[in-house]
């Protein structure tokens, strides 16, 4: 029986699941060049510092694309069918990808305003963020 | 352009089923036992050798000791969809450099259960997308997909016609898997897999392999008289992957286009092989490549024939989407194919005039963005 994926957390990203157990959606900053960027890396990908700090995210953002998806990889996430996989464009100016939830997301849009929250997983250390529709 | 002047002188294909448990490794000895039929090449004069799989076994060099291989340059051609462009770019160059005079290179798959036939996910595939019940493949080019239909009103029916009208392409292709005629009509009616994505929009996987053998110009006039010579070629890898707003529908081939065009007109392209793992990707490659403005694509389609007998002719035996999808021997079937038409032998659907073809691959999506590889060439058949 598959189980429902988790993250493998690792020494690059471990601040990063530290933040969304605690309800904080955590992005890296250049220290050298001020640039905000997201997945997590070694690196500053504009300028190569290897001096990144953590920075909260407001939390907030506009869908910039979805797909409702009916057969995911992963057979243990059927029971959830159809799925909002969305990316969304955080108010700091760098794209995510996650899910759109809640009962309003039937209806979600391309530009439509999110906010994101905090939802548990099969593990007790691990919170994924995921957003749902403002207003 | 190409400096020295290599040639693409045979090719070599398995037929492909559905899900053969057959192993790989026969049918890579299948492709390359026709392709040294077709050349008149012998075992032993293989000096370079290239593999493109995603079977991790599979190392070049390992399948090499298995088929009795003694080289002198090996490749593991895996760039994804690209590894098919991109392993006659790393071939041809070998030969520029005079390293060898003769190189194989091989793609396939099958669905041997001996074998494990997928990489593990990559670490910002596994912990930032999977972990959302994402569909695939599927899903990220679904995202690309709606926004080219938001960005620019571009229709399903437009998209459409693509995979409709490489369907009538693929039935005058005995290799093909997807025979029945399919109107616009079956593709809007097709199962939804991720919305907008629908069934008729992916390609089905299948077990099968190909085969190209390259050669330097002096030693291809000794092989065949249908010279086809690599004209130019070119490569993206992460477009865009500084920027955390990209373009998602913008592909690397944008920037592959331009250096391709430096070196020969648009016009002067009679055949497109495009790889298609998605209609909407054919779509977005037409624009890259500058026979439309970005967005215009669909009205292109719209007003274009696109099938063999078109005036925009574009995967003649049917692509990935009617032929399937063997693997990443995906990326060599549009090489095969334009070498088929470039060299007279693509039967029923042999076009009238191929002299020049020009051949993408396009791989693995990225975080955010789109393709993460993409690459093209332009080859051309020469008394």
């Amino acid at each position: 029986m598959a189980e429902k994926s988790l993250p493998k957390i690792n020494k690059i990203d471990q601040p990063f699941w530290q933040g969304a157990a605690e309800g904080k959606l955590l992005i890296q900053k250049c220290r050298a060049c001020g640039k905000l960027q997201f997945f997590p890396r070694v690196v500053c990908t504009d300028c190569f510092s290897r001096e990144l700090d953590w920075v909260q995210a407001r939390g907030e953002g506009k869908v910039h694309s979805f797909s409702w998806v009916f057969v995911p990889r992963n057979p243990a996430f059927k029971e959830e069918v159809p799925i909002c996989y969305a990316t969304i464009i955080l108010e700091e100016g760098v794209i995510v990808e996650s899910r759109v939830v809640g009962e309003k997301a039937k209806a979600v849009k391309i530009g439509d305003k999110v906010k994101v929250v905090f939802q548990e997983t099969a593990s007790p250390e691990i919170k994924l963020p995921v957003f749902e529709l403002a207003g | 352009m190409r400096r020295r002047k290599v040639c693409l002188v045979g090719y070599g294909s398995t037929e492909y089923s559905r899900k053969s448990e057959e192993p790989l490794l026969r049918h890579y000895a299948q492709a390359i036992g026709a392709a040294l039929d077709q050349t008149g090449l012998k075992k032993s004069e293989i000096q370079g050798f290239s593999v493109t799989t995603q079977a991790s076994p599979d190392y070049s060099p390992h399948v090499a000791e298995q088929l009795g291989l003694e080289l002198d340059w090996v490749l593991n051609g895996d760039y994804g969809g690209a590894g098919g462009v991109t392993s006659v770019r790393r071939a041809a160059d070998a030969i520029e450099a005079g390293h060898i005079d003769v190189a194989v290179l091989v793609g396939g798959n099958s669905f041997d259960k001996s074998v494990v036939h997928q990489r593990p996910l990559e670490y910002q595939r596994a912990n930032y997308v999977d972990v959302y019940g994402y569909g695939g493949p599927n899903t990220l080019m679904a995202l690309v997909q709606r926004r080219h239909m938001e960005q620019y009103g571009t229709t399903l029916e437009q998209i459409g016609k693509i995979a409709v009208t490489q369907r009538e392409n693929a039935r005058l292709n005995p290799q093909a898997l997807l025979r029945d005629p399919m109107s616009l009509e079956d593709y809007l009616k097709s199962r939804m897999i991720s919305d907008p994505i629908r069934l008729f929009d992916c390609v089905m996987p299948c077990s099968g392999a190909e085969c190209v053998v390259l050669a330097s110009e002096e030693r291809a006039r000794s092989i065949t008289d249908k010279l086809v010579y690599l004209v130019t070629d070119a490569e993206k890898i992460n477009y865009q992957v500084a920027n955390m707003l990209p373009d998602k529908t913008t592909f690397g081939i944008k920037v592959v286009g331009d250096r391709l065009f430096a070196d020969v007109r648009r016009e002067q392209i009679d055949l497109f092989e495009l790889y298609d793992d998605y209609p909407i990707a054919v779509m977005i490659q037409i624009e890259d490549l500058g026979y439309c403005g970005k967005g215009e694509g669909g009205k292109f389609v719209e007003s274009h024939d696109l099938s063999f007998k078109g005036n925009f002719p574009v995967n003649t035996g049917g692509g990935e989407l009617s032929v399937g999808q063997a693997g990443l021997a995906g990326g060599f079937l549009h090489i095969v194919e334009a070498l088929r038409q470039l060299r007279g032998e693509a039967g029923p659907r042999q076009m009238k005039k191929a002299e020049r073809a020009l051949v993408t691959g396009i791989g693995w999506l990225s975080y955010g963005r789109n393709l993460g590889t993409t690459a093209g060439l332009i080859m051309e058949r020469r008394a």
